[in-house]
């Protein structure tokens, strides 16, 4: 605790009223974003700090949400960015949890050089190495298509770095008494660690399919077709305001890009934040 | 711990194969590219130390590269001190509703930035946004322009129109208090967790000995939290510095003298295949980031010792 002692209550109502002010703040964006979705073009334009659309809720212009999906071809961008972050979450989960695993219970040869090469490339810098990571996906075929937006991603140094500071914390001796029942390595990985390790499993997870879902700077680089875009993309041509002028029909294409990890997020809120604050303490 | 493992390798073959072909090996190609022109076809010429003499030289690099600066120091400093102070206020055990503030302050750090920006474009624009028209609504009249206005510290029409600190414009401003908006949640939850970790009896010494709140903040929760601080700092000013999609988001791409930072302009270079001009900017960022990392050590060295 910071405090045993209770402060007076004007502080006390002082440091209330600060935090639900920033809190507040965080939501506004929000809720303005669904709010102007949701208002006919005239009523954005000049002064528009009515809170809510005009009329009942049933007058309201949720034709916008059809004309950003019609319009705009959101469902496209939306499939796309699923598959995406879908599988990157899957397999790259299953890759940096076995890879983890290795680095914090097995022996093997050329070990600790090789952890140090994984730690380096937590620490290179991206605009250094896109250039000839995009030339190399493009001799491999991966330009402009889905592998390019999944495979570079199936591991990561951050991600076998987390999963092997997970991993040390299981019991020797769980392993021991697996061994000693004559278990594979994959065995001991599948019946004990994945079990004991779950919400660290389901943390990265989370920070893979979130990553995954907002990459902006590789899609940018690696995807120049319509049709292959994910919604960041989408979104940031649609706030070009080429494609689209309407202010309401932008903000319920905004819209259909947030909600999904704004949902993610509130169901698995404390997995997330209890899996942040393990990065900053463990780092 | 007993045998040898093979299967190890077998675990590893794919992951490290990935890290080595898009990351480690593109940046020890990256970096040796920084030496050549090259347009992406043909064979790269070798130019030694050109590309960098070039970027001395050329008047869009000295403007990306103090807009970056002004986007790290405006950042970073700011974000680290408030999210501390909402850790400690939202810690308190008198603190109601813990959960729904945590939320609420971390929603931004999940939700994409394209988006965040996009949204904050619209509550910022001259025309009809929510911010301008809130000032005019409080009799403001000629509330500035968030997007495209230029230096904030100008005063005065006319003849005596007075400007101070020209170089600091209303749109890097805009970016910086998005990018605090944003980046204050995942401070604070961290904050948090370095709180939970303080050693109690502490505040208890402190408390026998009747020191003031000030003082318990400042001599004890502080230092406690020193090593939480210290990671933020670090890993926030690396983030900075390499700053894209939040300035890419408030400027649609757009490229101004006014917004454009170093990793924009490393965008540009390589979209204008000139890759090997954007290979040494790459460099001087990541030069930049060590030089950051190892001055910001050493300091925390000399704190501590």
């Amino acid at each position: 605790m910071t405090s045993r002692r209770a402060p007076n209550p004007i502080a006390r109502t002082v440091a209330h009223a600060a935090a639900y002010g920033v809190a507040l703040t965080m939501l506004l964006p929000f809720l303005w974003m669904v709010v102007t979705s949701l208002k006919t073009d005239q009523e954005t334009v000049g002064a528009s700090l009515a809170l809510l659309p005009r009329g009942a809720p049933w007058e309201w212009r949720w034709q916008n949400y059809i004309a950003a999906v019609k319009e705009v071809s959101l469902g496209e961008f939306y499939l796309n960015s699923v598959i995406a972050a879908g599988v990157t979450t899957l397999l790259a989960g299953a890759h940096n949890a076995l890879a983890g695993f290795a680095f914090a219970k097995l022996r093997f040869a050329g070990k600790r050089s090789l952890f140090a090469g994984v730690l380096a490339t937590m620490m290179l810098p991206v605009q250094v190495s896109f250039i000839f990571a995009y030339i190399i996906a493009g001799r491999l075929g991966f330009v402009d298509n889905m592998q390019a937006l999944v495979v570079p991603f199936l591991a990561s140094g951050f991600g076998i770095y987390y999963m092997r500071q997970a991993i040390s914390s299981v019991p020797d001796s769980l392993l021991e008494a697996g061994r000693l029942d004559g278990m594979t390595d994959f065995e001991l990985f599948w019946t004990i660690v994945r079990p004991t390790v779950w919400p660290a499993i389901a943390a990265l997870s989370i920070f893979t399919f979130v990553a995954s879902w907002n990459a902006f700077f590789w899609p940018l680089i690696v995807i120049d077709s319509r049709q292959m875009k994910t919604m960041p993309l989408a979104v940031a041509e649609l706030a070009s305001g080429l494609l689209v002028q309407s202010w309401p029909v932008r903000m319920a294409a905004a819209t259909i890009l947030t909600l999904p990890l704004v949902v993610v997020f509130v169901l698995f809120q404390r997995a997330f934040v209890r899996g942040v604050a393990l990065t900053g303490i463990k780092e | 711990m007993t045998r040898r493992s093979v299967s190890a390798y077998s675990f590893l073959a794919f992951p490290l194969t990935i890290l080595l072909v898009f990351t480690l090996a593109p940046t020890v190609l990256g970096l040796g590219l920084s030496l050549f022109n090259w347009s992406g076809s043909g064979t790269p010429r070798f130019v030694g130390l050109e590309n960098f003499r070039g970027l001395a030289s050329d008047p869009r690099f000295g403007p990306a590269l103090r807009n970056t600066l002004i986007f790290v120091v405006g950042t970073v400093p700011l974000t680290v001190a408030t999210g501390f102070l909402l850790a400690v206020a939202v810690h308190a055990r008198w603190f109601v509703g813990k959960t729904v503030v945590r939320t609420a302050l971390f929603l931004p750090t999940v939700v994409s930035i394209i988006a965040i920006g996009f949204v904050w474009r619209w509550m910022l624009d001259s025309q009809g946004g929510l911010v301008p028209e809130l000032l005019k609504a409080m009799h403001v009249a000629h509330p500035p322009d968030f997007l495209q206005g230029g230096p904030v510290l100008a005063f005065g029409e006319g003849e005596s129109r007075r400007v101070f600190l020209a170089w600091l414009e209303w749109p890097m401003v805009s970016i910086i208090v998005v990018q605090v908006w944003r980046g204050v949640g995942f401070a604070m939850v961290l904050y948090l967790a370095a709180l939970s970790g303080v050693n109690e009896s502490l505040y208890e010494a402190a408390e026998v000995d009747g020191a003031s709140r000030a003082r318990v903040l400042r001599h004890i929760t502080w230092p406690s939290v020193a090593p939480m601080t210290a990671f933020l700092l670090v890993t926030g000013v690396i983030g900075a510095l390499q700053v894209f999609d939040i300035v890419w988001a408030m400027t649609s791409g757009t490229e101004t003298r006014a917004t454009n930072v170093l990793n924009m302009y490393v965008y540009r270079e390589f979209q204008q295949s000139r890759l090997g001009y954007a290979a040494a900017l790459g460099v001087v960022i990541f030069a930049l980031t060590v030089v950051a990392t190892a001055v910001q050590f050493a300091v925390m060295r000399r704190r501590a010792a």
